[in-house]
Parts: structure tokens; C-alpha cells; sequence
């Protein structure tokens, strides 16, 4: 987040937020109609968030209520961060899809991806109210700046929710792999020192599974229907994995050190884990949790392929990052080093990532309009 | 009245429950008896417009006898299925008295059509007695016992912490009726 940069206009409470809020459905062109009886509402799990700081130097005291109570303003400066980061991707989720909504295959796809965008943009109202509430002016400033950046612009805050979702199965890939990142991400704030951020985590990482369940049942409908070829998919997941693996940050994080170190953000299994953690790794730490989970869930998504296709598989953690020891550097989708010249290392990516031919024939043939490239379902409530 | 059935909720008798339910869940659904695969065919293959093959295949997974209804009956059936909306139970009193005398058949073919809705199922509701919700034992279709087994699922689901909740191909209600079953046989 820039540190130079200043909202002229905004409004001194969370009422003005929301009329800003309003208009900013209008300007991205999302339909308020589209909500139906759906209500913004502001949840607090205290329950789960828990009343002594969980890990950190301040370990064993009371969490803190109000802002009052943070004994730093770094420790201000970096929970303002982290809530205004997660609610950047919130809103960016929906700038990036609600035109989605008007090409859905089936009726089911078009009311989860609907779901799923209402409780996007509930979570990043959740967001703003932590900022309007809790952090005085500069809080309402973060909060006027959520639906200041913007997604079609390139203006949020981290790349991939910057990146256009142009089509379905970029849909399923986003929701399976990056709004799982955001479940790690969510349930690393769940401990955090600060409670209202905690206890604001519980009921989104409820809404959440149904984000990451609709990516994963996407995929695999996909592979179900066995219209688009099994190493034409593996494409996009070599494409979407990189960037999952990229959202967890630097290696060594000195940040995310920090964080651990005030309390604010924990391990993603902070709670389960009997090891102490390793301070200086802890980006590295979650990563390779990810991957973890994205393999076994790849083997389930595989399972319903057709006789003959291949199986999908996550490519190895070295593969085409932008971020960490192996940015830049020139590894296979099976991790080995990448021996050949500059020319063949386009030729090789061009295999292996969709091009614009692909997307053309993505678009034109196997997801053209009449085509059964998705199993079927109903909605049902 | 929500608020009024929070009041008659003991936390402390949820917490050992929530604490298990995606262990609980594993152990109910996956059983080989539960046939797993065939309940998430059923997801998809339940669908409207209704027909009597998708209510045989019901039956078939819940291990029933073909239900033995006349052609009326069949069509009374499915016009029950397309109108019912949750919460509502009492349409059940529109049913012929074969339809409503077995809430096991009646609430499975209610729940692959509408998820809310769950399947009814004994060990589930000594899942419940054990959290506190005293559920009385029927093999009709009360629409007033029914309802509160539905709804108490509903709250159940509410009240769980996020630790609960699984990504995976199944409705909600699904999870926690399972997870209750497992629960309720120990």
C-alpha cells in the first residue's frame, strides 16, 4: 500500500461509507438488484476469537479491544494493512467477475457465482467497518480507498486480483486456487491479537468453503463432462498455480515476521500446531501448506476424468514464480532446471500455459454457446 | 423466534460436538453403507422436472422398496416436491396418508430436491438428544416433529464455528445430519 497517497474526500463515518459503497455497484456495473433479499450484515465470531493473545511477544496478555489498547502504532500500521489488503481483494473479486453473471452455463453457476459475489462484497464491507470503526481518521481514509482501486484499472493492491477473469473456466480456476490462498489468509487472521479482526474471520471462513467448494465442483463438472481435453485444462492450472503460490509473499518475510511477532497473524495452523514456529520462514511455512492441499485436491478433481485422458496434476512449486527463490528462474512443470535458450523457453511456456490460440479455441469451440462443456445441476436452496 | 430457541441452547454441550464434525461426518458419510458416490450422483441426477426414475433411484440409496403408489399418487408426489418451499412442513397434511407414513422415504425424496431439507434418520436424532434438542420418535411425517428436526439441523448449522464447515460436493445439511448420525451412535 503506498504511503504517499491521499484521499481528498471521504466520508467521516461508515453511513457515508455505504453511500460510496452504493455507487460503487453502479460504477462496476453490479445490479444491487442482483442481491435480492440478501442483507449486508456485520458478523462477529467472539466465540472463536478468543479472549489472550494466542502467539507472539505480547503472548499470554489480553487481545485488544480497541485501538486504544495496541501498545504501538506499528502494530496499528500493520493491522491497518492487513485489513485494508483483504478488503482490496474482496471488492476486486467482484469488479473482476460480475460480468461473468450474463454467460453462465446453467442457472446453478449463475446463483453461486451471484452467492459468492454478495459475500465477497460482505466481507469487504466488513472490512470497511473495521476501518471506520476502529481506526479513527486514517481508518476512513483505508476504507475510501477499497472502492477507489480498482481491478479493471489494475489498480488493486496484489496482481492477481488485478489479472481479467475472462471467462468461466478462469472462474472455477480463481475460485479453487486463489480464493483458496484467501482461505489460508482468513484463518491465519483468525488468531490474530486484535479481535475484532479475529472474531470477524469465523463467518467468513464459513462463507468461504462455499467459494472454494464451487471452484473445486466446478473443475470437477468440468472434467466430468469430458468436453475440454484433460492437457488443454492442465494449462490453466499451470497458469493458476504460480499465481496462488506467489500470494503468500516473499521468502524470509521480514513482515510477516513482524506480524507473527506482534501477535497479528499466525500460522495457518497456529492452533493445531505443537512446534514452535520458525519465525523467519513463515510465508514458506503456509506455502507449502497450500500445496499440500492443492495436491489432494487435484487427485479428487482428476478421479472423474474419462478413459484415456490424462491425469491433472499441480506443477511443481518452482514453476514460473514471480515471487521467492525461484522468481525469474527457469525450472519445468515438473521442477527440474530448464537447460535449453531463450528461444526454447518461449517454445516450452507456449505448451504449456494457454496462449491466445487457445483462448480463442476455448472460447469458440469448447465453450461455445449449446455446448455441454460443464456437468449439469440445479440450483437448489 | 430464533432468538426465543437460542435461548434454550446449552453451548457447552455443542462444544465437544463442533469440535468433531468433520471427523464425524468422514465416519457417517464414507461409510460403504452410506454408498457415497451414489448420494453425490444423486446431486446432480435429481433435478427438475421430476420423474419416477429419479425417486426410484432415492429409494435405492436409502435401501427402501420401490414405493408401491398409485399413478395419481406419483403425480401428487412431484407437483408436493415442485411447490413445498423450506421452512414449510405443513403442506405434508396435503399428502395421501401412504405418502406421509414413512418420513424416512418422504424426507429423502424432500431433501434431493431441496437441500434444505433433511433426511430423516434415528441415530440423527439421538445425535440431537445428546446436544439438548429433544426430537420425539415418529415413522410418519409430522409435519410439526419433522419441522423441528429440520429446523434444529438449521440452527445447529448456524451456531458451528468455521472449523466445521468442508469444501467439498455436499449441502451443509448433509454434514451436519451425517456428523449427528455418527455422534448419536456413540
Amino acid at each position: 500500500m503506498s504511503t504517499t497517497e491521499i484521499v481528498e474526500k471521504y466520508h467521516p463515518n461508515f453511513e457515508g461509507w455505504i453511500q460510496e459503497f452504493q455507487e460503487w455497484q453502479t460504477r462496476i456495473g453490479f445490479d444491487p438488484a442482483w442481491l435480492g433479499d440478501y442483507r449486508f450484515e456485520i458478523r462477529f465470531d467472539w466465540d472463536s476469537a478468543g479472549d489472550e493473545i494466542e502467539f507472539g511477544d505480547f503472548s499470554g496478555m489480553p487481545k485488544w479491544k480497541r485501538r486504544m489498547q495496541i501498545p504501538q502504532q506499528n502494530i496499528i500500521d500493520a493491522i491497518l494493512t492487513m485489513v485494508s489488503v483483504q478488503g482490496d481483494t474482496e471488492f476486486a473479486s467482484v469488479e473482476q467477475q460480475n460480468h461473468l453473471l450474463a454467460t453462465a452455463p446453467t442457472e446453478y453457476d449463475r446463483k453461486s457465482a451471484l452467492r459468492i459475489m454478495c459475500e465477497e462484497q460482505r466481507h469487504g464491507w466488513q472490512m470497511a467497518y473495521l476501518l471506520c470503526t476502529y481506526f479513527g481518521e486514517q481508518g476512513m481514509r483505508e476504507a475510501a480507498k477499497l472502492l477507489e482501486r480498482n481491478a479493471q484499472d489494475g489498480t488493486r493492491l496484489l496482481g492477481s486480483f488485478n489479472a481479467p477473469i475472462d471467462h468461466w473456466l478462469d472462474f472455477f480456476c480463481f475460485t479453487h486456487f486463489i480464493d483458496r490462498d484467501g482461505k489460508f489468509q482468513l484463518k491465519m487472521l483468525s488468531t490474530s491479537s486484535f479481535q475484532p479482526l479475529a472474531a470477524s474471520m469465523g463467518p467468513m471462513l464459513k462463507e468461504e468453503s462455499f467459494h472454494l467448494g464451487t471452484g473445486a465442483n466446478g473443475l470437477r463438472r468440468i472434467v466430468k463432462a469430458g468436453v475440454i481435453p484433460l492437457d488443454f485444462l492442465q494449462k490453466y492450472i499451470n497458469k493458476w498455480v504460480s499465481t496462488g503460490l506467489d500470494l503468500f509473499g516473499t521468502d524470509e518475510s521480514t513482515s510477516a515476521e513482524w506480524a507473527y511477532v506482534y501477535g497479528v497473524k499466525g500460522r495457518y495452523d497456529e492452533r493445531e500446531s505443537e512446534m514452535d514456529a520458525d519465525r523467519e520462514h513463515l510465508n514458506e511455512a503456509s506455502r507449502g501448506l497450500y500445496f499440500d492441499e492443492l495436491k489432494a485436491e487435484m487427485i479428487r478433481i482428476s478421479k472423474g476424468r474419462k478413459e484415456g485422458e490424462p491425469e491433472l496434476f499441480i506443477p511443481s512449486d518452482k514453476f514460473n514464480r514471480g515471487i521467492g527463490m525461484y522468481a525469474g528462474k527457469r525450472y519445468t512443470v515438473k521442477g527440474d532446471p530448464f537447460e535449453g535458450s531463450d528461444g526454447e523457453w518461449d517454445e516450452y511456456l507456449a505448451g504449456i500455459l494457454p496462449s491466445d490460440a487457445d483462448e480463442k479455441l476455448l472460447m469458440d469451440e469448447y465453450m461455445a454457446p449449446g455446448v455441454e462443456w460443464i456437468q449439469y445441476r440445479e440450483w437448489k436452496e | 423466534m430464533q432468538t426465543l430457541a437460542l435461548l434454550a441452547v446449552d453451548k457447552e454441550k455443542l462444544r465437544p460436538f463442533f469440535s468433531r464434525v468433520p471427523e464425524l461426518f468422514e465416519q457417517h458419510h464414507h461409510d460403504s453403507g452410506q454408498k457415497p458416490e451414489m448420494y453425490e450422483e444423486l446431486l446432480y441426477k435429481v433435478h427438475r422436472p421430476y420423474t419416477n426414475d429419479m425417486l426410484s433411484m432415492i429409494d435405492d440409496w436409502m435401501g427402501l422398496e420401490r414405493r408401491n403408489i398409485s399413478g395419481e399418487q406419483e403425480i401428487m408426489l412431484r407437483l408436493f416436491l415442485l411447490a413445498i418451499r423450506y421452512p414449510d412442513t405443513l403442506l405434508f397434511d396435503s399428502l395421501d396418508d401412504i405418502l406421509v407414513n414413512d418420513v424416512r422415504r418422504l424426507s429423502a425424496y424432500l431433501h434431493f430436491s431441496s437441500h434444505t431439507y433433511t433426511i430423516w434418520d434415528n441415530d440423527t436424532r439421538k445425535g440431537l438428544a445428546k446436544l439438548g434438542f429433544e426430537i420425539p420418535d415418529t415413522e410418519k411425517a409430522d409435519p410439526f416433529i419433522y419441522g423441528a428436526y429440520v429446523g434444529t439441523i438449521e440452527l445447529i448449522k448456524d451456531l458451528a464455528p468455521f472449523t466445521c464447515f468442508l469444501e467439498h460436493d455436499v449441502p451443509r445439511q448433509r454434514l451436519f445430519q451425517a456428523a449427528l448420525a455418527a455422534y448419536g451412535r456413540e
